[in-house]
């Protein structure tokens, strides 16, 4: 694939409210303590990992982040498309309406598209649509809107992504055992317990050429549904393996020439060992660095395609990335020390979902000034 | 590009999720259970092109609304009684899981993308399984819109080869020439 440049970004996360302060925060290696909330009927506390609260409603908010991202004086939107990538939506608002009226009528559902249309129309976006593919949706959102730039569908795509700090969300995971009753979140720890969600707005602006402070270059990617289970994926790691295949074949580069591998580890017991092997299968014993970023930011669900992926390139670009405190304990062979890489280290970025959705993403981060 | 097949079910929306259910049993011989209402009736949509599906085929899905009734009862456990959800009903939500349940049962193993249903829908989705087939990532695509306000309507098309020239706008005009199996219920 011809790459495409990830031109101007932003993030509002649990480690800052902007994307250097993030990048700041996860070089300093200090995690964020999140706040408790309780599970409803079995009363067992969790942890959720805010990001700073503002007083914003979701508009405003959203409104905040593209201005960020496309920067003072920024030239029309028409020849750009807007992916809204997400799997919460508008869910909070429908959650406080349902708490307000105490019930959910069919008429209050909204379509899916609606933020998408609201957001097309105030900004003037070309045209809009919302993606959603659980927790792939925004790396979808990024590997596709690059090819439908390459296919000269759109002369720039911008990919706003998000996750919300839903109810729904968090009594959900927990009704399926997958969040940390210990609030450690250790992925490919032999003891990890779960995953703690986190809540993110991230949003990154495509194009052909670099813009003046390019975050990295997207060149490749694969994404495809292993019909194996509808909440997990092949445990033998075949189907991850494949994925990667594909997306390495994609970028016209090979496994060995990766320097980072920025791992989906949710810290479940079967997405970790699934990935475990597929890291196995693609490498065997000698495995490049390895990056987690779900300690850092939570499980920020469909919008961990982009809020992993800038907080991982902004840090590249300005010093060391953290060591991994359970090194010596781990799955696979993570780094206790900071590790630092060039910031034009050449990626494999990998995120997997419920419904089968597996993809993995090539990448190559732009130092500071890197122009085309 | 070619049409090979298409498929169009109208039904009411007095028609229940159990008569759903029976009519797609009349095309899948295991049909999955725990499964909502958007996903029977894209099950029903896709079901009848079985037959005319290779493995290598990318399915392009798109909805205007998430299933309402899922919606409604997540909402009303979680917000109203205190409940934890139901596991089935909270991974139905928050998956592509018509997308997943399509692909399992019809054993299509490429892309599985899920979007909103603007007014755009035909031309988003033509545009995004073109870039799957003109890259020869996939042999064929199937293309899924479902609308329920009120009674429903699912669309369903298989195309084979990369698409050329301008997409069309809607199903009618994707379908000209091509034999719609119509479903009504």
């Amino acid at each position: 694939m011809t790459p495409i440049y990830l031109q101007r970004a932003a993030l509002h996360c649990a480690l800052g409210d902007d994307l250097p302060s993030a990048a700041r925060a996860l070089q300093a290696g200090q995690p964020p303590q999140g706040e408790a909330f309780v599970l409803h009927e079995v009363h067992e506390s969790r942890n959720y990992l805010y990001a700073a609260k503002t007083g914003e409603n979701l508009n405003e908010r959203l409104d905040r982040l593209l201005g960020e991202t496309l920067g003072t004086n920024p030239q029309a939107l028409d020849d750009c498309l807007l992916i809204v990538a997400s799997t919460s939506l508008d869910i909070s608002e429908l959650e406080a309406l349902t708490r307000q009226q105490q019930g959910f009528h069919p008429e209050d559902s909204t379509p899916l598209d609606l933020l998408a249309n609201q957001l097309r129309q105030r900004w003037g976006f070309a045209s809009a649509f919302t993606l959603n593919t659980a927790c792939t949706s925004a790396a979808n959102g990024l590997l596709y809107g690059a090819r439908l730039i390459n296919a000269g569908q759109y002369a720039r795509a911008l990919v706003l992504s998000f996750e919300t700090p839903s109810a729904i969300a968090m009594q959900g995971f927990g009704a399926l055992m997958l969040t940390s009753p210990s609030g450690q979140y250790r992925p490919f720890h032999p003891d990890r317990d779960g995953l703690l969600l986190g809540e993110a707005y991230a949003a990154v602006l495509l194009g052909r050429e670099s813009g003046d402070v390019p975050l990295a270059r997207l060149l490749g990617g694969f994404s495809a549904c292993d019909t194996s289970s509808l909440t997990t994926t092949r445990e033998d790691g075949s189907h991850i393996h494949w994925v990667m295949q594909q997306a390495l074949r994609s970028a016209d580069c090979t496994a060995a020439q990766i320097d980072l591998v920025k791992l989906h580890g949710t810290a479940t017991s079967a997405n970790d060992e699934a990935e475990g092997n597929g890291m196995r299968l693609l490498y065997g014993e000698r495995l490049p660095a390895l990056s987690l970023l779900k300690p850092w930011l939570g499980h920020t669900l469909g919008a961990c395609g982009l809020s992993e992926s800038l907080l991982l390139l902004k840090a590249l670009q300005s010093g060391p990335l953290p060591g991994v405190n359970y090194a010596s304990q781990a799955m696979l062979p993570f780094s206790a020390e900071p590790q630092t890489l060039a910031a034009d280290s050449l990626l494999l970025a990998n995120f997997f979902g419920f419904g089968g959705n597996n993809a993995s993403l090539i990448l190559q981060g732009c130092a500071h000034g890197d122009r085309a | 590009m070619t049409v090979i097949a298409a498929s169009e079910v109208h039904g009411l929306a007095s028609i229940s999720d159990k008569e759903l259910k029976t009519a797609l049993s009349q095309w899948l011989d295991n049909p999955p259970r725990r499964i909502d209402r958007l996903i029977l009736q894209c099950l029903l949509a896709a079901a009848p092109l079985k037959s005319q599906l290779r493995s290598n085929c990318g399915l392009y899905l798109a909805s205007a609304h998430p299933a309402r009734a899922t919606m409604g009862a997540l909402l009303e456990a979680v917000c109203v009684q205190h409940k934890q959800p139901k596991p089935f009903e909270f991974v139905n939500s928050v998956s592509n899981a018509a997308g997943f349940h399509i692909a399992q049962q019809l054993d299509i193993d490429g892309p599985n993308l899920f979007i909103g249903a603007g007014e755009q829908v035909w031309g988003q989705l033509q545009a995004l399984a073109n870039l799957d087939l003109q890259e020869g990532l996939i042999e064929q695509a199937l293309l899924l819109v479902c609308d329920e306000r009120g009674d429903f309507c699912v669309q369903a098309l298989l195309l084979e080869g990369a698409i050329t020239g301008a997409y069309a706008n809607s199903f009618a005009e994707l379908s000209v020439g091509t034999e719609v199996r119509r479903i009504n219920l």
